[in-house]
């Protein structure tokens, strides 16, 4: 028994040590960051961004990868399964914990199938409407779509989309259903509140402020805990009475489960570098957004953000009753 | 004079050395890349993006537009040459396009194609330049009524894509469609047709169905008796347009303009249906239809003409309202938010350098492109005397890489292995496969925009009828339908006999 | 059945002209056959998901009346093609299914493992012998030169993001 024990103690001295030694050297040749969406969209800009500052930092180019498909799932599964020696990343969103509810079959387990770097960002949300919607703020807004509750149409990008999450989070905190529209991405969704064609929307500040400095739509509040520098003039869910609204698109980086920690620790540190970079900070800003703060950088902080978003998704979306397959 | 001083700003910031450079780049690599067979614009521009991000936003723009025309013309040239289209506007040029190809006609037509564009682009940057605020707001009024019958209209001049059986074409139609219903319904989350696999919950990969039917299927076709059929071409007789093609191609290149560009403006998939509306214009009011299919000039001076300008005038949404027409201009919203821009309704009185730069840029990009292709007629058609047994181990090999490079997804691949023999079959049984193509491109818009007129009129058909603009596409729907279908029936016996 | 599949090794001028005189067409029998097959296919499929109702359709409805469609469409193509004379189907290019077809899914299978630079040389090689005129020096060299373009071009002028030489090589 004693001798079991002590050739296994050897085995993960071994290991440990191997592993640090491999570390030391880390990163030794380019490193594959999978975003799991297509070329072009916001989360593959984030990720651009944060790599290239990253690469900076390493020494090492990180190459980034699209991996689209299956609302993310199919990109996190590809980097599950890849060997777990800090060569290959994954940059996802707030799509990582949903998923986990809206797929009742994954290839992965999201919580135990990965080791973790850091949080990003948390891209905050607007709740926005068509230009010429009556109510002038969002208590009468609530007041109007609850007595109207059967005329109201409220659109979202899709399954598993921001603009869907934040609608079902909308409904249930206001105890009404709505007619929701489902479209294809958040451009045509845009594209048809800005027509008039529908009446409500919840979606990121990347896709809304344009349009709300512009005029073009009117925005009832933003889902963060402070007002954005970005839109001065609009209101934070708390301030106007749905604390419960308060929530945002995080994005966080990841390995593969075994990782060694002395590499996801010094990806964590270079993560918190790039986010200190002045072009990072400014380019989030542009998109309503602000870097993670040291704390949250860390593979500690984005473990809890990943399991406490798990818990608060799913009876929200066990309530809508709508699953993904 | 507000439009002058604006196109002087414009053209002063496109015409700089530097951004000159940039176009010069971008219309070349967009060229050289979407003349590899199986990778068109998409794909093109998917690859290309993180190089761009580099650059001074204004440029890495003006670069990126030129990569798509680029990639655009480069496309059509893998269409005419190989019968593999890289975009579904170019699966239309494939069908007369290939066919003059293979009379030796390789070089007028890749000329037609190059002048229509070339043509088609500078009206409709007049066209982006003067009108593209008004534009955009007639664009806003169309809501799911209007596009489901502006499908309608598509759908029913699909036929006139045919050149054998009007049945099987419509069968064709009908199979695109449900092919583009693979995947997750997107009102209810419910998975269809996926037979259980994860990667087809996007549903079908359209660069893999496209290059599939169209290009696997050709290969196959051409292996099918090496030893008796000299597979390509007779000898290519005159690389320029003649006397007579000139006549023949001019006024379907101006209707060809005139269609692109208003069903570009439309961001709901206007685009798509560009091409192939020209093509059934082309056709029906034709002195010989009969010659559609069999390599008429009309037949792809029209489309490339359309898809052309509907290509250019799926600028204005992009530019006027931060919204992508299609897929690349997805991705060129995507490179303007990595530059710091974020495209909406305010950039052309924010950034007007950048605005009217990339509008005067269209217009030199498509110049370039034609000084470039023109010359490099020669050495395409050139492409073609390279014994076919030589050729086509390159093209799977591009296919392969352009197809994986998307989405680095195995399964795009079985597809395109899938596909190709389906196309195969399917060529075998003298089915076609560009009325397919436009069946899988519309039928998820189709049922999606039913549906969604639907729940929005909480249930009511009417509203189909109610609206204006949708009652009037529908009229002209059953009138396409009364001109194109009747006669085809009557002709059918005769039609029958005279497959090739 | 009229018509019989010809194995590609047997001569054959692709023209068939002793076949002109058939009651009705193989081609468009099989034709009708396979669209009533696929239609019932998606049918079935659309059915067991939920139909709907006109006014709040399910995910089952449109394409369950698109498969109806097109099974009738089936029917049409073959009490059509029972009057008319067709021509045979011509050979059946055996060799080039056999060769051209897997070549795509070797190198999806192998881009990754063996990296892109063998992968794609093994992927030009097994598409290049599906023409009978191929000889095995020829194919070496015309893939060999398809391998470096393809490396200059996507390689390294576009930097795609894939290894050249992958792990199951040692690297």
């Amino acid at each position: 028994m004693l001798k079991l024990f002590t050739s296994l103690a050897a085995t993960a001295a071994i290991a440990l040590i191997s592993g640090s030694a491999f570390a030391q050297g880390y990163p030794e040749r380019s490193i594959t960051m999978v975003v799991p969406f297509a070329a072009g969209g916001p989360t593959d800009t984030v990720t651009r961004l944060v790599a290239e500052s990253m690469s900076k930092d390493l020494g090492q180019q990180i190459i980034v990868e699209n991996v689209g498909g299956a609302g993310g799932t199919l990109g996190a599964s590809q980097v599950a399964k890849a060997d777990p020696d800090g060569y290959t990343l994954l940059l996802h969103h707030i799509g990582m914990a949903t998923s986990a509810t809206l797929y009742r079959k994954l290839p992965y387990d999201t919580l135990n199938a990965f080791e973790y770097v850091g949080l990003v960002t948390d891209v905050p949300m607007t709740i926005v409407a068509k230009k010429d919607f009556e109510p002038t703020d969002l208590k009468g807004l609530v007041e109007y779509v609850k007595a109207n509750a059967d005329k109201i149409t409220l659109a979202n990008a899709g399954i598993g989309a921001a603009s869907h999450l934040c609608g079902m989070l909308f409904m249930s905190e206001i105890k009404t259903p709505l007619t929701t529209v489902p479209y294809k991405g958040t451009g045509p969704a845009m594209t048809d509140l800005l027509g008039g064609q529908v009446d409500l929307m919840c979606d990121q500040t990347t896709n809304t402020t344009k349009q709300i400095k512009g005029g073009t739509i009117k925005a009832y509040g933003v889902t963060s805990a402070k007002r954005l520098d970005a839109l001065p003039d609009v209101p934070t869910v708390a301030e106007a009475g749905l604390p419960g609204m308060q929530v945002g698109i995080w994005h966080g980086i990841y390995a593969p489960k075994g990782t060694p920690a002395e590499v996801t620790q010094k990806l964590s540190g270079s993560l918190q570098k790039a986010l200190k970079d002045p072009d990072i900070i400014a380019r989030f800003a542009e998109l309503g957004t602000v870097p993670s703060t040291d704390a949250e950088a860390t593979p500690a902080g984005l473990k809890s953000k990943l399991e406490s978003e798990v818990t608060r998704w799913k009876p929200v979306i066990e309530a809508a009753g709508q699953y993904a397959d | 004079m507000d439009l002058l001083n604006n196109l002087v700003l414009g053209f002063a910031t496109a015409a700089s050395p530097y951004n000159l450079l940039f176009c010069f780049i971008g219309v070349i690599l967009g060229t050289l890349i979407g003349v590899l067979p199986g990778i068109g614009a998409t794909a093109t521009i998917a690859m290309l993006l993180p190089i761009t991000f580099q650059l001074e936003p204004v440029s890495s723009l003006i670069m990126l537009a030129g990569i798509y025309y680029g990639a655009q013309y480069g496309g059509s040239t893998t269409a005419i040459l190989i019968n593999m289209p890289g975009e579904s506007s170019s699966a239309v040029t494939a069908i007369d396009g290939y066919q003059m190809a293979r009379k030796g006609r390789a070089g007028a037509a890749l000329s037609i194609a190059a002048i229509g564009s070339f043509f088609a682009g500078t009206v409709s940057t007049i066209l982006v330049a003067v009108f593209a605020p008004p534009l955009t707001a007639v664009a806003l009024r169309f809501g799911s009524p209007e596009y489901f019958s502006l499908m309608i209209v598509g759908l029913v001049s699909s036929v006139a894509l045919a050149h054998g059986s009007v049945v099987k074409a419509l069968g064709m139609v009908v199979l695109g469609l449900l092919l583009g219903l693979v995947g997750t319904d997107i009102y209810t989350g419910t998975p269809r047709f996926n037979l259980g696999i994860l990667e087809l919950s996007d549903g079908l990969n359209f660069v893999a169905l496209a290059v599939g039917v169209f290009g696997i299927a050709e290969i196959l076709r051409n292996l099918e008796n090496e030893h008796d059929r000299d597979v390509m071409i007779k000898k290519v007789t005159n690389l320029w347009p003649t006397r007579q093609d000139w006549k023949e191609m001019t006024a379907p290149i101006l209707r060809g303009t005139v269609i692109g560009s208003a069903l570009g403006i439309l961001p709901g998939g206007g685009a798509i249906l560009a091409s192939f509306a020209s093509y059934t214009v082309e056709k029906r009011i034709s002195n010989t239809p009969g010659e559609f299919g069999k390599g008429a000039v009309a037949g792809v001076a029209g489309p490339e003409s359309a898809n052309n300008a509907g290509a250019q005038t799926s600028f204005i949404p992009m530019l006027t309202l931060g919204i992508p027409a299609n897929p690349v201009m997805a991705l060129m919203i995507g490179a303007m938010i990595i530059q710091g821009i974020v495209p909406g309704p305010n950039v052309a009185t924010e950034q007007p350098a950048l605005f009217w730069g990339i509008i005067a840029s269209m217009w030199i990009g498509n110049l370039m492109l034609i000084l470039l292709n023109l010359p490099l007629i020669g050495l395409w058609v050139k492409l073609l005397t390279i014994p076919y047994y030589m050729l086509f181990p390159a093209i799977i090999a591009f296919c392969s890489i352009g197809v994986y490079s998307v989405n680095s997804n195995v399964f795009d691949l079985y597809a395109v292995a899938f596909f190709g023999l389906i196309g195969y079959g399917l060529a075998k049984l003298r089915c076609e496969p560009a009325p397919l193509l436009l069946g899988f491109v519309l039928g998820p818009l189709l049922e999606e925009h039913l549906r969604r007129a639907m729940i929005m009129s909480r249930g009511d058909p009417m509203t189909f009828l109610n609206r204006p603009i949708s009652l009037g596409l529908l009229l002209l729907a059953a009138a396409v339908l009364v001109v194109v279908l009747l006669p085809s029936i009557r002709k059918k016996r005769d039609e029958v006999f005279v497959e090739d | 059945m009229g018509e019989r599949f010809r194995p590609f090794f047997i001569a054959s001028n692709g023209r068939g002209e002793h076949m002109r005189n058939l009651s009705f067409s193989s081609r468009d029998l099989i034709c009708g056959a396979l669209f009533i097959f696929i239609g019932l296919f998606f049918a079935i499929q659309a059915y067991g998901l939920e139909l709907g109702t006109a006014l709040r359709m399910g995910p089952g409805y449109f394409p369950f009346v698109l498969a109806g469609i097109l099974i009738l469409l089936g029917i049409i193509v073959i009490i059509q093609g029972t009057q008319l004379q067709h021509e045979p189907m011509g050979p059946i290019a055996w060799r080039g299914m056999l060769f051209i077809l897997p070549a795509p899914i070797l190198f999806g299978l192998t881009v990754r493992g063996l990296g892109f630079v063998p992968s794609l040389f093994l992927t030009g090689l097994v598409a290049a012998f599906a023409s009978t005129k191929m000889r095995p020096g020829t194919a070496l060299l015309l893939v060999g030169g398809l391998t470096l373009f393809s490396v200059i071009v996507f390689s390294y002028a576009l930097g795609l993001p894939f290894r050249r030489f992958g792990p199951w090589l040692g690297q």
